[in-house]
């Protein structure tokens, strides 16, 4: 298991990095699109430290670089040179194909579930088919909140979310030291 | 039924109720009457209560006589009689009992009778028969026939018989009742707190039995559809019971479609179970087969089986899964194909086998898509063990509709906690310029009595984003070594790592180096 505290230095690493890269680009922003770059940013870099290894942070970033994106020129830049895309290499390659494959594999999602749902009206009376849809309903919830999540099915899935809750706990913590770091310093 | 009336009133006129003491006599002849005529072993106990009785709420005597004379004119409810002996013979140990019967008016009493009596039936139906006799519940019938709110009563009896300390659970205990009445507690005391009843302390009756109803007809949706009955006064035993028996449906249906309690083990059963099946509904009759086994073979999971059948899809002996080793029981033996490529056995077996060797239970089916149904199932509970402990507040839930709410909560309040300090970061920093020497300086200022230099060198820092001179890589330098061991450890892990992501920055290597040194000590010091 990796050790969190590694993985929070990881995090700081390249967050920094990628703030760095897009500080030049502008002199002055308005709050939001700061706002937007530090999320960004830091949604990037805490994709990044994984390296690869975890579904939702691949779809993550190829999520960020595809082509429908508005700020795609911005994770460009955070992502640095292509030559730096180590561990994203394969992403930005195989992010067209990865995206067609999102919408063939919504639709057929969609179709399947509408079919179930048919084949499964007369039977809502049951307790045991009503938990189902319970367990079921939760777990859309759940694919649409983790990135990449559209592909995952039982296993895969809870064991996405755990990496995940795992990574976004390390960036709560890591945004949360710097924020307050930075408001003393600034009171200072 | 009286006694969830009971429940109610007694819930809401304690107080009232201990001034009353002096009408006592008046109200145990009253009930010992209606005890005889009842003439059933249930009422026994009757006697017993009667001090009790009298001592309780009763408003008035008025309503206690009206309440005596419904007794005598209904005998013939069995449902109620049912539930009326259970308040009445364990009035001995509580005040509540007769208290609450008492005061309320006929009406009351007779809506919340009814759907009560229906509740009760089932729980008689289930229950030991002798506790209940048919012709002893018809004793307050007549009176609580009226009650609309049947729905209202099942949710307060409910509520009733889980909150309260320890009065109500006398009363349940000996009757081993605890069952149906832990149903409908679980199934009700989720839909609203019990503060409600509580705090109508002092609220007359009528009031009380209104609100409540109102309150308890807006959540019970779901059960009015089989709950509402009009006049039951006459419902023979049969009706009565196919109406509890369709209440208990709409009951468990509601209970689950809240979501289930979490708390008992029934609801985490058939929500467990049930959860498992989710996904293999795809396919065809297995599905069935295995979930119905699945739960005869964990009731029969803690005795071991020796029935070893060998079961040649491939012929092969079996190897125990890392999974089913926990199960310790003798199975058939199966052998899956997986293309996972994964091995299951602990040992240390080479990976270049491609099967996943499943044992199946006892009594389960051994198709090989009921086996993998169940490995999916075991693994997917045992990814959900570590959910439950890395998301706090799981530990005590059951069940997977529940735990997979909780961890979309954590999950969607860890993104909102993202944006909001992405936000503020924005906000604090009106230029990006998260400079690690700033927050550095501020570390040693605050943390140690650091050297005028860094003093002097933080309002630097801070008023911009000043590129680096050479003059201070010396004065970022200065700072290491009084930082600490900590820093040097980090150092040494560090600068590997490091010197392979300084390719893109604008500052010299070095600089960033020391920058990130610093950046992790931040990062430990806050």
């Amino acid at each position: 298991m990796r050790s969190p505290f590694s993985l929070k230095q990881e995090f700081l690493k390249k967050w920094i990095l990628g703030l760095q890269r897009c500080r030049s680009s502008k002199k002055n922003m308005s709050i939001f699109k700061r706002k937007k770059v530090i999320k960004l940013s830091a949604d990037v870099a805490m994709a990044s430290a994984r390296k690869g290894t975890t579904c939702w942070s691949r779809a993550l970033i190829a999520d960020a670089v595809k082509e429908g994106n508005a700020d795609k020129h911005l994770a460009e830049k955070i992502l640095g040179p292509a030559s730096e895309r180590q561990p994203t290499e394969k992403v930005p390659v195989g992010a067209m194909a990865y995206n067609k494959r999102i919408r063939s594999k919504k639709i057929l999602k969609r179709s399947s579930v509408i079919r179930r749902t048919i084949k499964c009206a007369p039977q809502a009376a049951r307790p045991s088919s009503i938990v189902k849809t319970l367990v079921g309903k939760r777990r859309q919830i759940l694919r649409s909140l983790i990135p990449g999540g559209e592909f995952m099915n039982g296993v895969s899935l809870i064991e996405e979310t755990l990496d995940y809750i795992i990574s976004l706990r390390a960036q709560v913590d890591v945004m949360r030291s710097l924020a307050s770091a930075s408001k003393l310093v600034n009171l200072n | 039924m009286d006694i969830g009336e009971k429940d109610k009133y007694e819930l809401g006129k304690r107080d009232e109720h201990n001034n009353i003491n002096y009408q006592a006599p008046v109200l145990s002849s009253d009930w010992q009457f209606g005890g005889a005529n009842l003439t059933s072993a249930g009422m026994s106990l009757v006697p017993t209560t009667n001090p009790l009785a009298i001592g309780s709420s009763c408003a008035s005597a008025s309503l206690v006589d009206s309440f005596g004379s419904s007794l005598w004119e209904h005998p013939s409810n069995s449902q109620n009689m049912g539930f009326c002996d259970f308040s009445v013979q364990n009035g001995a140990n509580s005040s509540n009992a007769m208290e609450v019967g008492k005061g309320l008016p006929n009406s009351l009493r007779s809506s919340i009778d009814r759907p009560f009596d229906m509740g009760w039936n089932a729980a008689s139906a289930m229950l030991k028969g002798g506790i209940f006799l048919p012709n002893t519940t018809g004793i307050l019938a007549q009176s609580l026939s009226q009650l609309p709110a049947d729905s209202a009563f099942i949710e307060r009896a409910a509520r009733f018989s889980s909150f309260n300390g320890g009065n109500f659970s006398d009363m349940v205990n000996p009757f081993g009742v605890p069952e149906p009445m832990g149903l409908y507690a679980r199934g009700v005391g989720l839909m609203q707190g019990p503060d409600d009843i509580f705090a109508v302390n002092g609220m007359k009756s009528v009031s009380v039995m209104e609100s409540q109803k109102s309150k308890l007809d807006a959540t019970e949706a779901t059960r009015d559809a089989g709950l509402r009955v009009e006049n039951r006064a006459k419902a023979s035993p049969l009706e009565n019971e196919r109406k509890s028996e369709s209440l208990m449906q709409p009951n468990e249906e509601a209970k689950q479609g809240t979501g289930g309690s979490g708390n008992e083990s029934d609801e985490a059963e058939i929500s467990s179970r049930d959860g498992g099946q989710d996904e293999p509904s795809a396919l065809d009759g297995t599905g069935g087969e295995p979930s119905a086994k699945g739960l005869s073979s964990k009731k029969r999971k803690k005795s071991i089986q020796d029935a070893e059948i060998d079961r040649a899809k491939g012929g092969q002996t079996s190897t125990k899964t890392a999974k089913d080793s926990p199960e310790n029981q003798q199975k058939q033996s199966m052998m899956i194909n997986k293309t996972t490529g994964k091995q299951g056995s602990p040992a240390s077996h080479p990976p270049k086998e491609e099967y996943i060797h499943v044992r199946a239970r006892r009594g389960q089916a051994t198709n090989s898509h009921s086996l993998a149904e169940r490995v999916r199932r075991e693994k997917i509970s045992e990814r959900m063990k570590f959910l439950q402990d890395l998301v706090p507040g799981c530990s005590k839930v059951t069940g997977k509709a529940v735990m997979l709410d909780e961890i979309i909560n954590y999950v969607q309040s860890l993104q909102r906690q993202v944006e909001f300090l992405s936000m503020k970061l924005a906000t604090v920093n009106p230029r990006l310029d998260f400079s690690i020497e700033a927050l550095l300086a501020k570390d040693i200022i605050q943390s140690r009595a650091g050297p005028s230099s860094t003093l002097g060198f933080s309002p630097d820092l801070s008023m911009g984003y000043p590129p680096l001179h050479p003059s201070q890589p010396g004065l970022v330098q200065a700072p290491l070594p009084v930082i600490g061991n900590s820093s040097d450890v980090i150092h040494k892990a560090l600068s590997s790592q490091l010197t392979s992501m300084t390719g893109g920055l604008k500052e010299p290597n070095q600089h960033s180096n020391a920058w990130e040194d610093e950046l992790h000590n931040v990062v430990q010091m806050n």
